[in-house]
């Protein structure tokens, strides 16, 4: 942290690399959902105009994988570099789920309802955060491996049952709609629609964010950086 | 004057004397010295002038030209008046018979005279056979000789129970119609293959060529090595049973609309086949009559193979890939394209992987607790897991919102305790 930004109030939240992962996946999640629904609802108007602008069915499907291939690089390199490297391991220690999440998910409704006075101190990543990311990663693998099992088609009618494909392109879809259920409402609500960030969370494109929301939305982060006189 | 005169006497002498009628009867030559005049013609009582001038050359290149006139003028002096009607029949019985039995036969003798005579098609004094290329029945102007009446919207009008006449003329641009028209193919069939000649008949009547039952002969007329394929078919066995629902060739392929398989507007095409299939397949009261499965045409159109011919991909299998053409069995049969034991080397065709092991379970999947659970039950957990989520996303953010309503006095924004 530069001393300007220590002098104007801000924090790095986000690093460089990871803010250029963070918008890999925007990009590339936008354009598979836009190219996979298209053909998921392949019977409605909107679609048919969808298909129509992508040049139909065939290059749709090449947009959508090259697409996918990107998401899964990206993937994969954000595997590696929170298992390995000096930024991300402890991001990654960070981000485990322990009780500690459950109680602070259970003290923020009673909070909320007015049965508790204290709201619940978050680290860095409060259980909102950790939820979204465990989902989107798991959510990620599997629609990947489906997507993968679909493309190599005659690869895969080689070992399974035709059922199996079919299952494979009911959960890739639906585990697609459930991604974007999850990233269109719960996520873009986080960071655009909460009262403590509205209009924008300038964190995905700047990286930082005001020290003053760090000590009002994740107080324990907060204190850790200033005991460690980064603040 | 003077021939007036002779004609008379010679009329007189004929009355009293029993000269034999030859002697009286007129040469080509006689006739010619009125009617080879080209300004000559008679008034009709409603104003209309006909010419009543014959073109003697054509008449001798015609196939009469070595007859004389009276052959069928039979009552011609010279000169005369109106004479009787020319009987074609005469000579021609058979096909005077069997157009009395015509549409256009039955209509005449009930005094409606705006349907073909013979010489409407035939042409009168310059009438050639049928297989000189000036004739008016020459197989490649057979076409525009129908047309002539049969594309007038009028004809329409005046007979509604005509089908329509764009639909008549629609065979000029079908495959029968661009093979006689465009490339000049003496095989391709005109009019006359399909519906007869002399006795042209509405496809609804029994005896008609182009009645239903009659229609897979018909075709096969010409296409002999199809007609064998669909007779062990089973919509051939079908038809031939007695079950008027068993499409024949016209449900598939039209009338005079029909066209190549590879052109997009052919009700056969790779995009057009399914719903031409599903025009009886998608029928409950067919699929419940005859047994059949359900479905059948929703169930390929949501899958891979549907959708990718749904936006042009032909590539992609529709029904004739897997469940044949002519050729069609009931997957029962051990010889069907889609009998269970035979799938691997149908889906084969397309994917060499797809082993027995592939083509295990259904092909068509009905989304139905009965028919595919495994993909059912994944649905509905989906369903249920994706809107359980939304409706706790949106308690969670209502919740969120409510509780910092209620603090909104309270310093911090979130109503937190600030750490002091």
């Amino acid at each position: 942290m530069s001393r300007a930004d220590l002098a104007a109030g801000k924090v790095i939240r986000m690093s460089l690399l990871f803010r250029v992962q963070h918008l890999l996946l925007t990009v590339l999640l936008t354009v598979l959902a836009v190219t996979g629904f298209a053909l998921m609802y392949h019977e409605n108007f909107l679609a048919r105009w969808i298909i129509e602008l992508e040049g139909g069915v065939h290059s749709r499907g090449i947009v959508h994988r090259t697409a996918a291939v990107l998401l899964m690089a990206n993937l994969v390199y954000h595997a590696f570099y929170m298992l390995l490297s000096r930024e991300g391991k402890p991001e990654l220690r960070q981000l485990f789920i322990g009780r500690q999440d459950i109680d602070d998910f259970l003290q923020s409704l009673r909070y909320n309802l007015g049965m508790a006075k204290e709201y619940p101190r978050f680290g860095k990543y409060g259980y909102k955060e950790k939820f979204q990311y465990w989902g989107a990663s798991v959510g990620v693998v599997l629609i990947s491996v489906t997507g993968i099992m679909l493309w190599a088609e005659e690869f895969s009618m080689l070992f399974f049952p035709k059922v199996v494909l079919d299952l494979a392109i009911i959960i890739h879809g639906y585990q697609g709609l459930l991604a974007f259920a999850v990233l269109f409402l719960w996520h873009l609500y986080n960071v655009h629609l909460h009262p403590s960030v509205f209009p924008m969370n300038p964190s995905w494109i700047t990286g930082k964010v005001s020290a003053e929301w760090l000590r009002e939305e994740h107080p324990l982060e907060y204190e850790k950086l200033k005991g460690e006189g980064l603040l | 004057m003077i021939r007036n005169y002779l004609a008379a006497a010679l009329a007189v002498a004929a009355l009293f004397l029993t000269v034999p009628a030859g002697a009286a009867t007129p040469g080509v030559g006689e006739c010619m010295d009125c009617h080879g005049d080209k300004t000559i013609e008679k008034t009709l009582p409603n104003g209309q002038t006909v010419s009543l001038y014959v073109d003697l050359q054509a008449y001798r290149s015609s196939v009469h030209g070595g007859n004389t006139c009276v052959t069928c003028h039979a009552d011609a002096k010279a000169p005369h008046e109106k004479l009787q009607k020319v009987s074609c029949g005469k000579c021609h019985g058979d096909s005077e018979k069997s157009y009395a039995m015509s549409s256009h036969g039955i209509m005449r003798a009930k005094g409606v005279t705006d349907v073909p005579a013979c010489h409407d098609c035939h042409g009168m004094h310059d009438i050639r056979k049928p297989q000189d290329p000036a004739d008016r029945t020459f197989r490649l102007n057979i076409v525009a000789t129908c047309l002539r009446c049969h594309k007038e919207r009028a004809l329409e009008e005046r007979y509604p129970h005509l089908p329509d006449h764009k639909m008549l003329a629609a065979y000029e641009q079908s495959v029968h119609g661009m093979a006689s028209k465009k490339s000049g193919l003496m095989g391709s069939a005109v009019c006359v293959d399909c519906h007869g000649n002399h006795a042209i008949l509405p496809g609804d009547q029994p005896r008609s060529a182009t009645h239903r039952q009659n229609i897979p002969t018909l075709c096969g007329k010409c296409h002999p090595g199809i007609l064998e394929q669909y007779e062990k078919s089973v919509h051939g066995k079908g038809m031939r049973g007695g079950i008027a629902e068993s499409p024949v060739c016209t449900d598939c392929h039209g009338e005079h609309t029909i066209a190549k398989v590879h052109d997009p507007s052919s009700a056969v095409s790779s995009r057009n086949i399914p719903k031409t299939c599903s025009g009886c397949h998608d029928k409950e009261a067919i699929s419940t009559r005859y047994a059949l499965p359900k479905k059948r045409f929703s169930s390929y159109m949501d899958s891979f193979h549907g959708i990718a011919v749904e936006y042009g991909m032909t590539k992609a299998a529709n029904c004739s890939s897997c469940h044949g053409v002519h050729d069609i069995l009931p997957s029962a049969d051990p010889a069907s394209t889609v009998n269970k034991a035979n799938l691997p080397k149908t889906c084969g065709k397309c994917h060499p992987n797809a082993g027995p092991n592939f083509a295990k379970g259904d092909i068509h999947v009905d989304i139905s607790p009965k028919k595919a659970m495994g993909v059912f039950a994944v649905r509905i957990f989906y369903t249920i897991f994706i809107s359980a989520l939304v409706i706790l996303f949106a308690l969670h953010v209502g919740l969120e919102l409510y509780g910092r309503w209620n603090r909104r006095k309270e310093k911090a924004p979130g109503g937190k305790e600030r750490p002091s």
